[in-house]
């Protein structure tokens, strides 16, 4: 029998985890073609590259070496520009033909500007990509002033590396509030009161209108307010998934392309993963885009396992999300603006603490938690408060004292058998091998 | 593969595992630096100790954007300070709560059984905590099912 040839379009999060669970299980039986217009790379870690913790070197997850070692025929710099699922080959953007036996979209997605005037001038950046994340490094002096249109999560993970590259900031966010889409209003108003002890300039509510050039600096004008002077603008104003090519292909999309438990799309030799993929949510039961990296990991896992031919069933996928800004924790779980549920709610007047509970029936179906970066980790609550959105558990007998004390999670835990239940569970039925320790025979 | 095996019953709540822990993964006595963290039971006079399982699924491992989690010889997932950014990925991916961030050197750090010399049992004066050839279980639910009544407590403040 002819060897299985995989090819899997994006080599991001999505695209290097399939072609790792493919190896394990294979051993190198099969071909993997990777076509991938930028080399693979880990993109969120690219705020400690601008904080200068990282150099390039270290968001790259797999070099040539790598690849060449996993059997890889990697074409690199190209981009898919079509897919013929009828004729199972994927066409490219010179026009060559790549048969395939299965084929994994991961390509992930791309950042999306408001359509002002001056939105795509000079000093006017995304910060998305590694060209991107260089444009940004380079632009920044201590005392540059720098303006950040969007205050959503992926703004609030570069606001640490630009504090400390001495930049002076100012966000402007068009959503009554900062990280609209991770946090309740209380949340919110913790960390803007945060941000601005320590120097932030935070303007939520505001739209911008034009971003026009004076002198070589950049003015940011606002419909609602003062203009903001600027030496260097940041557009974080969303993400959409890079669908485009699939047009007139046949493979259903929705929000993303959306898949079944095997990461399979209606055209049974397609799967996708990632950003661009619409999978099970945990939580809701429904399909859903999350566009995190977890979610990205373990939609390759399932993905790249299925199309090895082991057929893995995927339970769904958590949303959430941890950040921390200036030594404030901020994280998320599950259906934390959940407006039908029964919410359990501590704030505290003396710190900056807050923690919400969010139940329906006796099911914990998400939580917000926020304090101290030092306070937070003192404890196990993080991914204790993971593990029990994630199981579902039926925290029925412990709802009063949950609503009592919200902060007081532990004992919940331990006594309903989180851990019982989860330690038996693995995403491709056994235990998970580092990826680093993934060889093909050779 | 050896394992920590808790036996809560046996836990008197001296916290030494806590200290050395924190000793053998700080250089200094922390206990908010400790990697195996002491529970104790309201109105019980009951403690026990809880780490991490070091778990098939590997959450922490298979979630970490740049590798810097791997498999110890000792058989431990743990964290390689020079690779790992401190994005804290992990500490969301793991439902155990037993990978911590440490907000001095900005690193995810997490029990790696002191390098198959586990200073937790090492220390406990009551073997409440062995390091012994086992499959890995979640020692603490019946016991704190039985200590931690959740409809006595419920008011409790
Ligand atoms: C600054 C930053 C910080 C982040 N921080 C976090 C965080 O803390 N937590 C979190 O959960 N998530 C975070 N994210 C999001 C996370 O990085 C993404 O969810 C994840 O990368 C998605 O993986 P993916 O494989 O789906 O897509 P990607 O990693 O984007 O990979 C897709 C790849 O496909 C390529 N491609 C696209 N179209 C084509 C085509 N037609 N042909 C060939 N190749 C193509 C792209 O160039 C890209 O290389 C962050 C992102 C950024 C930018």
């Amino acid at each position: 029998m002819a060897a299985k040839r995989h090819v899997i379009v994006g080599g991001g999060t999505a695209g290097w985890n399939a072609i790792t669970a493919i190896r394990e299980i294979d051993k190198g039986a099969s071909e993997i073609t990777l076509v991938a217009d930028e080399a693979p790379y880990a993109r969120m870690v690219l705020p400690y590259y601008l904080g200068r913790q990282i150099g390039e070197s270290h968001v790259t997850t797999a070099g040539p070496q790598r690849l060449a070692a996993l059997k890889v025929a990697a074409r690199l710099g190209r981009r898919a520009a079509r897919a013929d699922a009828a004729g199972s080959k994927l066409v490219l953007d010179n026009g060559d033909e790549v048969p395939y036996d299965d084929l994994l979209i991961a390509t992930g997605s791309s950042p999306v500007r408001p359509p002002v005037p001056g939105a795509e001038g000079a000093n006017v950046h995304s910060f998305w990509t590694l060209p991107q994340a260089r444009a940004v490094s380079g632009g920044i002096k201590p005392g540059s002033r720098v303006a950040m249109i969007g205050a959503g999560f992926i703004a609030f993970t570069i606001l640490n590396a630009l504090v400390s590259r001495g930049a002076r900031l100012t966000v402007l966010e068009i959503a009554p509030r900062i990280l609209p889409r991770m946090v309740d209003d209380a949340a919110a108003q913790i960390v803007q009161g945060w941000l601005e002890a320590r120097g932030v300039v935070v303007r939520p509510g505001v739209q911008v209108t034009a971003i026009e050039d004076k002198g070589g600096a950049k003015v940011v004008k606002l419909k609602d307010g003062p203009p903001v002077e600027a030496d260097l603008v940041i557009m974080a104003t969303g993400i959409r998934p890079n669908l485009g090519w699939l047009e007139g292909s046949g493979v259903e999309v929705k929000a993303g392309v959306v898949v079944d438990a095997r990461m399979r799309s209606n055209v049974p030799n397609i799967y996708a993963a990632g950003d661009v993929a619409e999978g099970p949510d945990r939580v809701t039961g429904a399909k859903a885009v999350h566009a995190i990296e977890p979610t990205a990991v373990q939609h390759g896992r399932v993905a790249g396992a299925n199309m090895a031919g082991r057929e893995v069933a995927y339970p769904g996928s958590l949303l959430m999300n941890i950040v921390d800004v200036l030594d404030l924790e901020i994280a998320s779980f599950g259906a934390w603006d959940d407006a039908g549920a029964e919410a359990a709610v501590d704030l505290r007047a003396d710190r900056p603490a807050y923690r919400k509970l969010l139940f329906r029936g006796g099911r914990l179906v998400g939580a917000i938690l926020l304090g101290r970066t030092r306070e937070i980790w003192a404890t196990n609550d993080v991914g204790m408060l993971k593990g029990l959105v994630y199981t579902g558990k039926d925290l029925s007998a412990w709802k009063a004292r949950l609503r009592a004390r919200p902060q007081d999670i532990r004992l919940a835990y331990l006594a309903t058998g989180t851990a019982r239940e989860l330690l038996p569970q693995t995403l491709l039925g056994g235990p998970s091998v580092p990826e680093r320790d993934v060889t093909v025979n050779a | 593969m050896r394992v920590l095996k808790i036996i809560p019953e046996r836990c008197t709540g001296c916290m030494r595992c806590e200290l050395a822990c924190s000793y053998e993964q700080t250089g200094t006595f922390q206990p908010s630096k400790a990697v195996i963290r002491v529970s104790s039971f309201e109105g019980h006079t009951s403690y026990a100790p809880y780490t991490c399982p070091q778990c098939a699924e590997a959450w922490c491992l298979t979630a970490c954007p740049v590798e810097a989690i791997g498999i110890s010889p000792a058989g431990a997932k743990e964290v390689a300070d020079d690779i790992c950014v401190g994005c804290k990925l992990c500490t969301i991916a793991c439902p155990y709560g037993t990978v911590f961030y440490d907000p001095d050197s900005h690193k995810a750090f997490k029990c790696d059984l002191c390098g198959g010399k586990p200073a937790c049992a090492t220390v406990c004066p009551t073997q409440a905590i062995l390091y012994v050839e086992a499959g890995t279980e979640d020692w603490l639910a019946s016991f704190a099912a039985e200590r931690a009544l959740p409809a006595a407590l419920a008011g409790a403040r």
